[in-house]
């Protein structure tokens, strides 16, 4: 093991981080509000506050082809998109939108799953005290959901660090492409090796802190 | 306030769930409605609270329908009543004080009050300086007191109890009824009682209507339909209260032929031994034992009479010249 590798992996490690953290960020922006959306709109029985039977299942299907979607075409798909939100469809900006919109479906779907755990008699009763539709949302669902959107969260982040990988196939950089670029074409297993353990520690830290997070969470309730 | 609904009416596809209902709840009181599961107690509640829409009727405050109501008129009237339930309902992200701030909050007051009417609260239930608690810490009980207290934070006209003690075991029920008496009297409120327990009819409420099929059968104050129930499901409410261990001793349980109800003062007089004497006729007592409904007491008794018809129809006679009341076939 080299100084130079010892360099490389670092700055592909950073790189990772850079694509996990603004993809993590980005897909919360944008699937937190359909996953809201996709919640709300839902049945009564279900928990949902404003029931729009049409409007939940146009969005739920859109949510569902694209989670479908295999990100490796989407990653092609998307260099337009690219270029024209970050000026280049290469390098570990350009990847990073691929990444939001390939995670955003997931995220909502995540966010909610974990609203539909919120008791519907805490609603109702929130509702009964002249709650708005907005202050339900953003006090109430939000708040009781919190453990379970952390464990979301936790999951979103890992699945990321999967999909941040594949990033490297349009010159993404980053752990994966280090991998694939000098582990496997230029035949250095030692960077290969380098880049998964490099990855398996990250995936280890973020599970262990979610987990804390989400267990002190419901230790104060 | 006073509570008025008129033919009101609501339907689950064929389920008819609240057909034709109407009624006067007086202000500044506690009502009940009873019923069994599946009655409509829970339908009727919400058509009430303004949770949900009549599919005909309507529903007024006072002089004020609000049935109809929509949009920010209907947030604003909801902020205006208390509601609580059987699983209590709370915010589990919040402490109690937290719970209690939550209506006051959303009404946008300023928080220095808030701050201080949440331990006013917190002692007018019963539970000072338990602001920091988090909910699972809480018993029961105590839930129900956090519900209570939040219920009433924006100083509401109305308190609607859906099933609110039947969660509780007996103790902790007496008391939270207790609790609802003490601030029914001392905030004018009035309260609307959904349960499926005479025991709670009995020890809090003025007035009472049954529902039986989405429809109410008997109305009237509790007194008078303790001492003289007409429709069977009210027999039958009582007669599962009748088996109440501390309000009445039964030493067989061969059921008697005639069930007996003493109102008020003739609880003091030899009813029985008169009728004995006068008629001729043989009593064998079955059950028996003294009810307190409301402020009234009242005398239940479980016989056979004996020993011929003869004898049966003349005791029966004298007893309701006494004014006791006879159930059971003459």
């Amino acid at each position: 093991m080299d100084m130079q590798m010892i360099n490389q992996v670092m700055e592909a490690t950073g790189e990772t981080l850079v694509m996990v953290f603004f993809s993590t960020v980005f897909s919360l922006l944008l699937g937190l509000p359909i996953g809201v959306l996709l919640h709300i709109t839902g049945k009564e029985e279900d928990g949902g506050i404003i029931p729009s039977p049409v409007f939940n299942s146009v969005l739920s299907r859109i949510v569902n082809v694209l989670r479908s979607f295999p990100f490796i075409i989407l990653l092609i798909v998307l260099i337009p998109l690219s270029r024209i939100i970050v000026g280049s469809s290469i390098g570990t900006k350009a990847a990073i939108v691929p990444l939001s919109i390939a995670a955003a479906p997931f995220v909502a779907r995540i966010i909610e799953s974990a609203l539909k755990e919120v008791d519907p008699g805490v609603i109702q009763a929130a509702k009964a005290m002249g709650s708005t539709n907005w202050q339900l949302v953003y006090k109430v669902l939000i708040p009781e959901a919190m453990p379970a959107l952390m464990s979301g969260l936790t999951l979103t982040i890992i699945n990321l660090i999967g999909y941040s990988a594949m990033a490297g196939t349009i010159g993404g950089g980053g752990l994966g492409d280090l991998a694939i670029r000098y582990g496997y074409q230029r035949f250095r297993p030692s960077y290969l090796v380098a880049a998964v353990i490099v990855i398996l520690i990250m995936v280890e830290i973020i599970q262990v802190a979610g987990d804390r997070i989400v267990k002190r969470m419901m230790s104060r309730r | 306030m006073h509570i008025k609904l008129v033919n009101l009416k609501r339907d689950y596809g064929s389920l008819h769930a609240v057909q034709d209902v109407s009624l006067e709840i007086p202000s500044n009181t506690i009502y009940g409605i009873i019923g069994k599961s599946g009655a409509g107690k829970s339908t009727l509640v919400r058509l009430v609270s303004m949770l949900e829409k009549p599919d005909a009727g309507e529903v007024w405050y006072d002089n004020e329908r609000v049935d109809n109501l929509t949009g920010g008129a209907l947030i604003e009237k909801r902020r205006h009543i208390g509601m609580i339930f059987q699983n209590f309902n709370l915010f589990s992200s919040r402490n109690a004080a937290g719970n209690i701030a939550y209506p006051m909050e959303i009404c946008a007051m300023d928080k220095a009050y808030i701050k201080n009417r949440v331990n006013e609260l917190l002692s007018l239930v019963g539970l000072e300086g338990r602001g920091d608690a988090p909910i699972s810490t809480l018993s029961g009980g105590q839930k129900q007191r956090v519900a209570i207290a939040r219920a009433l934070a924006c100083q509401p006209d109305i308190l609607f109890c859906d099933e609110a003690t039947s969660a509780l075991d007996p103790q902790t029920t007496r008391s939270i009824l207790a609790l609802i008496k003490e601030l029914q009297a001392k905030m004018n409120l009035t309260v609307v009682m959904i349960t499926h327990q005479m025991e709670v009819v009995r020890d809090a409420c003025e007035r009472v209507a049954v529902l039986e099929s989405g429809r109410i059968v008997e109305e009237g104050l509790v007194a008078d339909i303790f001492a003289n129930p007409r429709s069977e499901v009210t027999k039958d409410f009582l007669s599962n209260l009748t088996n109440v261990k501390d309000s009445i001793v039964r030493w067989s349980t061969e059921a008697g032929r005639f069930t007996l109800r003493f109102r008020g003062g003739s609880t003091d007089e030899p009813i029985i031994s008169n009728v004995a004497i006068e008629t001729g006729a043989t009593f064998n007592i079955r059950a028996a034992g003294v009810q307190h409904v409301g402020d009234e007491e009242l005398g239940v008794m479980v016989l056979d009479i004996g020993p011929d018809e003869e004898h049966v129809r003349l005791a029966v006679q004298l007893l309701k010249k006494y004014g006791v009341i006879i159930e059971g076939d003459v």
